[in-house]
């Protein structure tokens, strides 16, 4: 049933302007990815040239090995979850999922069947006869969910399907919706901008930015080893010192920073090294010290905030103003000189682009 | 002072309606009930003159007519509005605005130069050879209707934008990505959605053609009598005013029977509401 | 994304746009033609159906009247319906639901049944003045129109910012007229020109409360059409189109035209 879906250089516009630039990504069977980034990095509008409602200006779009590029949206057979869940007012939660089943003619017990079983997984079965109007955002979430999944699609999507919730439910549901999804094995596209949901739900995320994949990877590895700035950025490595090598000791090296500062860092942590890099340090990456002979940047402290596991400050450095965080048991004043240590765990290289 | 501050901003507003409209049309009523022939002999005045009866089948007739045409001309054409770019969009709801802002009189008129004995579609036709003599179109039922359509057109128009408008792409979308083709997408989200909109378009258009004057004056005359003419003539040309108070009332009773029997049937088909 | 349509759609759509806009660019070239009679295309351009107009004495009345009737009755429905509308949304418990019911009434209420009974019930039982009975009738049809847009612009005012000038000192008139209205202007500017609109063009209540001496446009274009076919109703008609055009100009420049559509 599941089928794994290809996309080929894909380049869209809206009207005269460029929203996608030769995107590709493949998604293998069963396989759950999704698309995250800024409202306006092109997420939403891969999944709606996917959907149909909108066609490339050049690319193609393959599922199971079954070209779709020039289908319409109502020949696809895909399951769509919308942000906005898009029930049909009019008709009851069980009307409402049986929907795709009588356009594909399947109608009387047949039909009843499969959508009272769908609606017992999604836990609704005694809201069948209700209006949506009468359901809380969860029932409703659940309802589109049950929706797209009732005609068994061979591909599943989901268009920010849990924003509309507050944020206890949206964990709750982001869960439930993995497990639908795994115990279907169906293959899934998930819009999102929330980064702690896509990477606990996907098994491969892709960072997108100006029409463009940044990244994509498995949320360990985008958020370990980030290919590039961005993706750093985008994953919480707010410092990002370029450095060039200085001297090579075996497994160590040494590279200095502007401004003159000198660091020592270990192969076995980073791996290769360029001449030329870039070292990106989350804040729990540079540990603030006080100690005057230990080896990290030199820095006069700036403001400081209680982040409740730590104190963070705002370093002024010779690299530009990095932040750094430091021991709940020694608060340290602002203007007091300190040094920033990078811890390897939160820290890693990128390559100069 | 400040219990009663909603009371004194609304009793002028509230006074010229009791006073100016309630008042006058209740007594109107009432005169009908205190005639001599007994409290109903207008009524069964009204109801035994064969011709009167006539004259209120043929407005009931002719307002279904006008309402039917209306609502399948109107809802297609909506729909279309509805879906249109935005710069076409304002344009199209400015050509449906401008005859609803332009006069009854003038736009009746028009369809007097159309229709006329030698109106444009009669020299029209003879020029094109299809008839020797020129038809006969004013004065016939067929002509009011053509009128009336045409005067409530862009009232409908402007009531289902509205309603159409008010449907979300993503529902359209959800039953496309269903599978539903868009003929099914149309029957099964789109019609009923707009239920409520074409209830009250409907009424909009009914009761304007059941009470209409100046159309079936103009292009109705003495041949195609309405209810509106009809009163008219009962209360200036011949002055039997408890005539005339009667059709009024009958006008009164049937335009609320029928807002309220659709405002109740709109409520109950409207799905939005639980 | 604009959907797709079905292409027999859209040429259905433009043929109910032809019908729509057709008959008056009909009536705007007969208006221009140069013969005594109406024809269309016109035969000859001239203007001289436009200055007969004026020529006509019962024109150049009726055309006073109406502006008069349209202009004192509007003022009135906006002086008793702005405090009205306001009445409704601010202090809405403290007033019976029936209120909003009866402000409907003169939509609901048939033009005609009204304009009878003003003439039997005021006119002829009071003696009332027929200009006045005119003005009454006219500010009750247009009442309707005035409340519920302005109701409609109320009902995205935040009262609250009310409560901050008064709560900054502004006695509660003075902030009636220097934070509520000028809130609401589109609102009051729309529902003006509906208001006009529609008081110079009604039929049904003034056909019962002209006469001998007093009569309104519309009425006298009716008369007018009964005895002569000549293009001077057409002239008159484009008149009163490009007074219509004019107030949409207006309405374009202040509140952009898909406001009517709402």
């Amino acid at each position: 049933m599941t089928k794994p879906l290809s996309i080929r250089n894909i380049t869209a516009h809206y009207g005269q302007t460029k929203v996608l630039e030769d995107l590709s990504l493949d998604i293998a069977e069963g396989e759950l990815v999704s698309l995250l980034g800024a409202s306006g990095c092109g997420k939403t509008t891969t999944l709606r040239l996917v959907a149909g409602f909108l066609q490339p200006t050049s690319g193609s779009i393959t599922l199971g090995g079954k070209d779709l590029t020039k289908l319409p949206a109502h020949q696809r057979d895909i399951g769509l979850v919308f942000q906005n869940y898009a029930l049909f007012p009019h008709l009851t939660v069980a009307e409402n999922v049986g929907f795709g089943l009588k356009q594909r003619g399947i109608s009387g017990d047949a039909k009843t069947k499969r959508v009272g079983a769908m609606l017992e997984r999604v836990g609704l079965a005694h809201l069948a006869e209700r209006l949506p109007g009468a359901l809380s955002g969860g029932q409703k979430q659940r309802v589109a969910l049950a929706r797209a999944l009732v005609i068994e699609p061979p591909l599943l999507m989901f268009d920010e399907p849990l924003s509309n919730l507050d944020a206890k439910l949206r964990v709750d549901m982001r869960v439930e919706i993995r497990q639908l999804q795994r115990a279907n094995g169906t293959t899934s596209v998930y819009v999102t901008h929330d980064q702690e949901e896509a990477f606990s739900i996907s098994d491969r995320v892709a960072i997108m930015h100006a029409g463009k994949i940044m990244q994509l990877d498995t949320p360990e590895n985008l958020y370990q080893r980030p290919a590039n700035a961005f993706v750093a950025r985008f994953v919480g490595f707010e410092n990002l010192v370029p450095m060039k090598v200085v001297a090579r000791d075996g497994a160590k090296i040494t590279a200095e920073a502007a401004g003159g500062v000198k660091l020592t860092l270990g192969l076995e942590h980073f791996g290769a090294i360029p001449d030329n890099f870039v070292l990106a340090c989350r804040a729990d990456g540079l540990a603030v010290t006080d100690n005057a002979a230990a080896e990290g940047i030199p820095a006069t402290l700036g403001l400081r905030t209680y982040l409740g596991r730590a104190y963070q400050y705002q370093s002024e450095t010779a690299a530009g103003m990095l932040v750094a965080n430091g021991p709940l048991s020694k608060p340290l004043e602002p203007g007091s000189n300190a040094k920033l240590v990078p811890v390897p765990d939160q820290c890693t290289i990128l390559a100069v682009e | 002072m400040k219990r009663f501050a909603g009371w004194t901003l609304a009793s002028p507003a509230t006074l010229l309606v009791l006073l100016g409209l309630v008042a006058p049309v209740a007594a109107t009523i009432y005169t009908t009930f205190g005639t001599p022939g007994g409290p109903f002999a207008p009524y069964l005045a009204f109801f035994g003159s064969g011709f009167r009866r006539t004259v209120l089948l043929r407005t009931i007739n002719v307002s279904l007519a006008v309402t039917a045409i209306a609502l399948f001309v109107g809802f297609i054409t909506a729909y279309v509005v509805s879906r249109a770019p935005g710069w076409l969009k304002s344009i199209l709801i400015i050509a449906a605005v401008f005859p609803l802002l332009t006069g009854v009189v003038v736009r009746s008129f028009a369809w007097l130069i159309i229709l006329g004995k030698n109106g444009i579609l009669n020299s029209t036709l003879i020029n094109l050879g299809l008839i020797t003599e020129p038809f006969q179109m004013l004065y016939t039922q067929g002509s009011v209707i053509v009128a009336m359509v045409y005067l409530f057109v862009p009232l409908m128009v402007l009531t289902l934008v509205g309603v159409l408008e008010a449907i979300p792409d993503d529902l359209i979308q959800a039953s496309a990505s269903l599978g539903a083709n868009s003929w099914a997408t149309f029957t099964q989200v789109i019609l009923p959605l707009a239920v409520p909109g074409l209830i009250v378009g409907a009424v909009l258009v009914f009761t304007g053609s059941f009470t209409s004057y100046a159309t079936p004056q103009l292009l109705g005359g003495e041949q195609v009598m309405m209810m509106g003419t009809l009163m008219y003539q009962q209360a200036m040309v011949t002055f039997d005013w408890v005539s005339a108070s009667t059709i009024a009332a009958i006008m009164v009773v049937i335009t609320i029977a029928i807002v309220m029997a659709m405002n109740a049937a709109a409520r109950r088909l409207n799905p939005m509401t639980v | 994304m604009p959907t797709k349509i079905h292409p027999a759609l859209i040429g259905f759509t433009v043929l109910v746009f032809f019908f729509l806009v057709g008959p008056l660019v009909i009536v705007l070239g007969s208006a221009l033609s140069d013969t005594t009679y109406l024809t269309f295309p016109p035969q000859g351009i001239s203007l001289r159906w436009f200055q007969n107009i004026f020529e006509i004495d019962a024109f150049r009345r009726t055309i006073l009247t109406s502006l008069q009737v349209a202009v004192i009755s509007t003022f009135v429905a906006l002086l008793i319906g702005i405090p009205a509308s306001y009445a409704m949304s601010r202090y809405r418990i403290q007033l019976p639901g029936w209120l909003s019911t009866l402000f409907v009434l003169p939509v609901l209420v048939p033009e005609l049944v009204l304009g009878f009974s003003l003439l039997k019930n005021l006119a002829f039982q009071f003696n009332a003045p027929i200009f006045l009975s005119l003005i009454i009738g006219h500010t009750i049809l247009i009442l309707p129109y005035v409340i519920r847009v302005i109701s409609a612009s109320l009902a995205s005012f935040d009262f609250s910012i009310e409560e901050a000038a008064i709560s900054l000192g502004s006695p509660p008139l003075k902030t009636f007229f220097t934070v509520l209205l000028p809130n609401v202007r589109s609102g009051v500017i729309a529902a003006f020109i509906l208001a006009f609109i529609t008081s110079v063009n009604d039929v049904s209540i003034s056909i019962f409360l002209t006469g001998p001496g007093i009569s309104t446009l519309p009425i006298q274009l009716l008369a007018h059409m009964e005895q002569f076919f000549d293009p001077t109703v057409a002239s008159v008609s484009v008149l009163l189109m490009v007074l219509t055009v004019a107030v949409m100009a207006i309405v374009e420049r202040t509140l952009g035209l898909t406001f009517l559509a709402k």
